[in-house]
């Protein structure tokens, strides 16, 4: 009758579905270019502020190396040294600056010194602003594409079938669409960081060259013995950190389930022992910390110290050429003043190196997510449900197991004629939700048929049939948004006046009118600003503005006033009148009222009939029965 | 109940734990202002050799060694100087760990109703961090910067006055730009969290209403809800980073701006042969080191701006005394026989949900429980039976005068010995993430292999724990996941019973228990506790039937109280409950297959 892909063909695909890779724990091991150039992929819509970006960055790094330029050569050399015996500094390489100084000063009939001060403030000023722009350009590019990438794993985390989050925890994904995509913005704007330490760098180096080439090489010996410190400290401090980290889980490990677990510690008098124990692995912790802190200790000061013995160099060997008359005084400063920026980019690059670790292990995660294939089978020729509907639900042979080997429904077979009222009852585990799930086509209906008016459901687009089947869940959900979004739901079918006309009848109307801004009053996620029984009757109201031609409800468990309960009940029958409703049924009052009463044990169909039937029978139900009146008060 | 504390910064807290290691600390300070003091040197050492360059009499040999000298010097002192004063941010750390771990494993009820574990668990981890860094790293700032800017000017005024002077003026403007963007980073890295913070709530609410959002077929408005979020989190985010960048540009051109003072202002003096070309460059290697603490205020203020509520909110749980500790007088009974007497006994629950019904949980009880006695309470769900159990062992505390043992008030004895005395297997069984056999010997972990084994086989557990591969070694997980909920029940009874305590209090705890092998654990019961006093809470009638004295408990008072016998044939609620039961005895082995088979299932209700 259906079809759709032969049953134990789609069972088995179910079946080698290996969920457990979300469980995992992912530990970025090495640089995947592959994955970074997937993860450039969305940053590709914002290549043009990014290639602005790029050019700022230089614009700023030549700036920034232009100053002092203008300070040695052009002042100290030209300017502050003029009486001194120096030779002719004007054939050093000053990039230009002593004319340029010069027209400025000739065109404003301004003294040079002036002059030069205006230069340089001109270089500050566009080193200033164009950094500024380098860095806000990139954050907005890579901000815009992650942004991007957030929506695209949302959108396809939110289209998963329901049988998905059976299976995987919602913690487990939710934090790849927040706290990986978190570390890819500091692994790219991190990158952003080593752009804005090497470009200068490498410009002044370019400067030191042609100005003196020896000095310039000399101190690039220097450069190896920063990144090999730098590599040994990095080696050093992974294990450190790594064993730090594992001490950190445990201490909060421990922590937590002494507090989980507190009345039991208290009862059994546990506080010293559990005191000792912790305190060893908080003093395992403190030693680990101390280490590290020693491990840095060594490494921070010897980065600066590479610059004292730069600062040597340029005094003992630029002196000696000064004397010999190869370069000016001036740059001798000039190098002096560029040693700081020489050992900048090793360090940068130093910090770099975890986050990039880490935002492989993030990339990783949020790909497995984004490649994700789930989803529920649509028909190739997809019908339309009937209109009008008349409402019969038939139940064939259905069987289900959301694991192998651990069935839930049994060849479940029974039908609903229209416009019945139908209430289901078992033990917990029975297969009660089950059913209902399958029948609004949470999950593929194989083996088995679910007929609505003779139509194989499999035969119809899901969402078709979740439009004409209604379903109030037990732990149905409040959006943030007005009351009367709520009740709506986008439907453009919905009117304001059929949305109150529809939380009048389910009792609702009462108490959204007495709310501060009646139905444009704004509802916090998850209702919480509304008591339980308020949420009951909006969900209510939600599915009954839908109109659905079959109601499915399962039924809250907690408890509520009587006043409310009264209200609740009442609500109920006028949303079931007329229409085939499907109770899981919890609450006497309602298993009483049902046409119908069906129960479940062990997803088989036991036993079926009226009230009156089924407790004559003193079967199963019976005794349900007389539980809940037990419990019931 | 605490005395009001003057209103100090939440910061002066801290000083008591950094002064506990004060040696440390102070010397680690003392060697990182030195080491700038060395550093300072390097400037000085280079404007001498220029000079001397410059006056055609080079003299490079003392400059380039003593600057290897200050390199050495400087680099001992940082060394040990950071690690120090980072060190004593490690040990405050881990004092507050402790002190912390300490005092809640001191709370009661309504300290854990008031604070949630998620909540503690936050400050325990990022306040304490923030802690943390603050004494680390935020201190070190404070001393060292504030220093270097004073020993620069310092070192500055000694070698041109007027040219330092002229740099005076600038050093407001620089101070107010700096503080003014970085009061706006602090706002706006503050509204990042919590944007990011909403931007999960959304996500994870979202996620946990997947069903509802796909059967009304949200799924595209909710990925519009989550973009708009998502865009104004990066917009917020883009804020800050805006906000970062400028107060660098700014710190650019204002240190700029300085520069052009001595380079304008000094160049002239320079020119009027007042001020030396080395002067002049050390003068443009000092004003970094002058700036450096506007430079990095805004970081340092942020720092402790964060710390200061960090360690206000680590201070809220330090200073919330034990609602149930000793009395000043309290005096251990020498023997306990384990006689109980309550005499008017109310219980109100503080703080009961609004809305619910609310009647005092228990309501003038009195009860006298002769030793060796079992006596059985029944009652429905909130009738007031669990809250009778913990008050006797003070997990809850009764008022004084209302509960005896042995002839002694509990209120007056130490709460160790009541703890001692009266073992209480609660309702709910939680293990702890171990190997079963030290879940058995949670209260001591010397006790013999014997006495696991036997009070195992009491608890019917000894079956159970051979079927294992690692018998007692086996690891329960957490929680004990990977047992059953019978199982998990049984352990917890063997952990009370394996104490042999005068008083045995069992707050239904046979709830996942088949009746037979109930009534097997019973049998086992009543020889192990001959003599001893035994409590028992159920709502089963089989469970209560051999006690001595059977209490009925309705709506927190005492309905009936007798033998099975007589309350049988007073024919009031327990021989209605009695009826009741037994008809569902009969459907009981249909009943408990279910269970059997279902318990072990994926929950159907929570997939």
């Amino acid at each position: 009758m259906s079809d759709v892909t032969a049953p134990d063909l789609n069972g088995k695909k179910e079946d080698d579905r290996d969920y457990s890779v979300f469980d995992n724990d992912i530990e970025g091991k090495r640089f995947d270019v592959a994955l970074l150039r997937r993860l450039l992929g969305w940053l590709k819509p914002y290549r043009g502020r990014a290639l602005l970006s790029l050019c700022s960055v230089l614009i700023s790094a030549t700036a920034t190396v232009l100053a002092p330029v203008i300070i040695t050569r052009v002042v100290v050399d030209g300017l502050l040294l003029t009486e001194n015996a120096l030779p002719d500094s004007v054939e050093a390489p000053d990039m230009g600056q002593r004319a340029l100084v010069g027209f400025v000063s000739s065109f404003s009939a301004l003294d040079m010194l002036v002059a030069a001060c205006l230069v340089y403030a001109g270089w500050v000023l566009m080193a200033g602003l164009f950094s500024h722009l380098f860095r806000i350009l990139l954050a907005r590019a890579v901000l815009n594409g992650l942004k991007d990438l957030r929506r695209d794993v949302f959108a396809h985390l939110e289209r998963l079938p329901a049988a998905f989050y059976d299976r995987v925890a919602v913690g487990r994904v939710m934090t790849r669409v927040t706290n990986d995509i978190e570390t890819l913005f500091e692994l790219l704007s991190g990158f952003g960081v080593l752009l804005g330490e090497f470009v200068p760098f490498l410009v002044a180096m370019t400067i030191m060259m042609s100005i003196n080439p020896q000095l310039t090489g000399l101190l690039l010996i220097l450069m190896p013995v920063a990144v090999v410190a730098t590599f040994i400290f990095r080696l050093a401090s992974r294990k450190i950190y790594r064993d730090i980290r594992s001490s950190l889980s445990r201490l909060n490990e421990n922590l937590q389930e002494n507090l989980s677990g507190m009345e039991v510690v208290q009862l059994y008098q546990r506080e010293e022992i559990n005191f000792r124990r912790y305190s060893e692995i908080n003093s395992a912790n403190r030693h680990q910390e101390n280490h590290a802190v020693t491990v840095e200790s060594y490494y921070g000061p010897a980065m600066d110290s590479l610059i004292f013995l730069a600062m040597a160099s340029i005094i003992w060997f630029g002196g000696a050429q000064v004397i010999a008359a190869d370069v000016t005084l001036g740059s001798l400063i000039l190098f002096a003043s560029f040693t700081e920026m020489l050992f900048r980019p090793i360090v940068a690059m130093g910090e770099q190196w975890n986050v990039v670790f880490r935002a492989m292990a993030s990339c990783e995660r949020i790909f497995q997510a984004l490649d994700w294939k789930e989803a529920l089978i649509e028909p190739e020729n997809p019908q339309p449900l009937p209109t009008p509907l008349r409402g019969e639900v038939r139940f064939d042979h259905l069987d289900f197991q959301y694991r192998p080997g651990h069935p839930i429904l049994r060849d479940v077979s029974f039908t609903i004629p229209a416009g019945r009222r139908i209430a289901i009852v078992g033990p917990t585990g029975s297969g009660k939700t089950t059913l209902i799930r399958l029948l609004c086509r949470f999950y593929d209906v194989v083996p088995g048929s679910i007929y609505i008016d003779d139509t194989d459901i499999m035969d119809v687009m899901p969402g078709e049939v979740r439009r004409r089947v209604g379903v109030v869940l037990q732990d149905f959900h409040i959006f943030s948004g007005t009351v009367l979004d709520n009740i709506v739901l986008g439907d453009p079918a919905v009117s304001r006046e059929d949305a109150i006309q529809a939380a009048k009848t389910v009792n609702a109307h009462p108490f959204i009118e007495r709310l501060p801004q009646g139905y444009d009053t704004p509802l916090v996620e998850r209702g919480r600003n509304l008591s339980h029984g308020q949420r009951q009757l909006l969900a209510f109201a939600r599915v009954l503005a839908m109109n659905p031609d079959i109601l499915i409800l399962d039924e809250a468990t907690a408890s509520v006033d009587t006043e409310t309960e009264l209200v609740i009940q009442d609500a109920l029958r006028k949303l079931t009148a007329d229409r085939t409703s499907i109770i899981i049924a919890h609450r006497l009052q309602t298993i009483r009222e049902a046409d119908t009463i069906v129960v479940l044990a062990q997803g088989e169909l036991r036993e079926m009939g009226s009230h009156d039937e089924l407790m004559r029978a003193r079967g199963l139900y019976a005794t349900l029965y007389e539980l809940q009146v037990q419990d019931a008060t | 109940m605490q005395p009001q504390r003057p209103p100090t910064h939440p910061l002066w807290r801290l000083l008591p734990l950094i002064q506990a290691h004060a040696r440390r600390f102070w010397g680690g300070m003392s060697l990182i202002i030195l080491g700038r003091f060395l550093e300072a040197g390097m400037p000085l050492l280079l404007g001498a050799a220029i000079d001397s360059l410059h006056r055609g009499a080079p003299n490079l040999l003392f400059p380039a060694l003593a600057i290897m000298v200050l390199m050495v010097a400087r680099y001992v002192s940082f060394n040990l100087g950071r690690r120090f004063v980072r060190q004593v941010g490690v040990e405050v750390a881990f004092d507050l760990r402790q002190k912390l771990y300490w005092h809640l494993q001191l709370q009661g009820p309504k300290f854990f109703a008031q604070f949630t574990t998620g909540d503690l668990m936050a400050r325990a981890i990022n306040d304490l961090q923030l802690i943390r860094m603050m004494v680390g790293l935020g201190s070190r700032l404070l001393f060292v910067l504030g220093a270097s800017g004073i020993i620069a000017f310092g070192i500055m005024l000694t070698l041109s006055t007027k040219l330092s002077v002229m740099l005076l003026p600038l050093m407001p403007i620089i101070g107010f730009f700096g503080w003014l963007i970085a009061r706006q980073i602090f706002v706006q890295s503050t509204l990042v969290q919590e944007g990011f913070s909403e931007l999960s709530a959304q996500v994870q609410e979202n996620l946990n209403g997947i069903r509802t959002i796909q059967t009304h077929s949200q799924e595209a408005r909710e990925i519009e809800r989550l973009e708009a979020k998502s865009g104004d989190y990066a917009d917020t985010f883009l804020r800050l980073m805006f906000h970062n960048s400028a107060l660098t540009s700014t710190m650019l051109v204002m240190t700029g701006a300085a520069t052009l003072i001595i380079v304008g202002y000094g160049g002239s003096l320079v020119i009027n042969g007042e001020v030396s070309i080395g002067t002049f460059t050390a003068f443009l290697f000092f004003l970094g080191m002058m700036l450096s603490p506007v430079k990095e205020g805004g970081v340092m203020v942020t720092l402790f701006q964060r710390a200061a509520s960090a360690t206000e909110r680590i201070y809220e749980i330090l200073d919330h005394e034990p609602e149930i500790r000793d009395a000043d007088d309290a005096a251990p009974l020498d023997t306990v026989g384990g006689e109980i007497v309550i005499k008017d006994l109310s219980y109100q629950h503080a703080g009961q949900k609004k809305g619910s019904q609310s009647w005092p949980a228990l309501n003038n009880i009195s009860l006298t429980i002769a030793r060796g006695q079992t006596v059985a309470v029944l009652g429905r769900i909130g009738s007031g039976k669990s809250t009778l159990l913990r008050l006797l062992v003070r997990l809850l505390d009764p008022a004084p005068g209302t509960i005896y043992l042995d002839g002694r008030d509990v209120r007056n004895l130490p709460l160790a010995q009541v703890r001692q005395e009266i073992a209480f297997v609660p309702q709910d069984p939680f293990l702890f993430a171990d190997e079963l056999g030290q879940n058995i010997t949670y209260d001591n972990p010397d006790r013999t292999l014997e006495e696991v084994w036997d009070a195992a086989k009491i608890a019917d557990l000894g079956e159970t724990i051979n079927m294992f591969p690692s018998k007692l070694e086996t690891e329960v997980g957490e929680r004990g996941v990977t047992l059953s909920g019978g199982q998990k029940q049984r352990t917890s009874l063997a952990r009370g019973l394996i104490r042999g305590t005068p008083v045995l209090l069992l707050d239904d705890c046979f709830s996942a228990v088949d009746t037979e092998t109930e009534e097997k654990i019973l049998t086992r019961l009543r020889a192990l506790r001959q003599g001893l006093t035994t409590v028992l809470v159920s709502h089963r009638v089989s469970t209560a039937q051999h006690a001595d004295r059977i209490i009925m408990l309705e709506c927190g008072e005492i309905v009936e109280s007798g033998t099975h016998a007589d309350l049988m044939a007073s024919g009031g609620a327990y021989a209605e409950l009695a009826r009741m039961q037994s008809r569902r005895e009969v459907l009981q082995s249909d009943l408990e297959a279910q269970t059997a088979t279902t318990e072990n299932q994926m929950s159907e209700d929570v997939p």
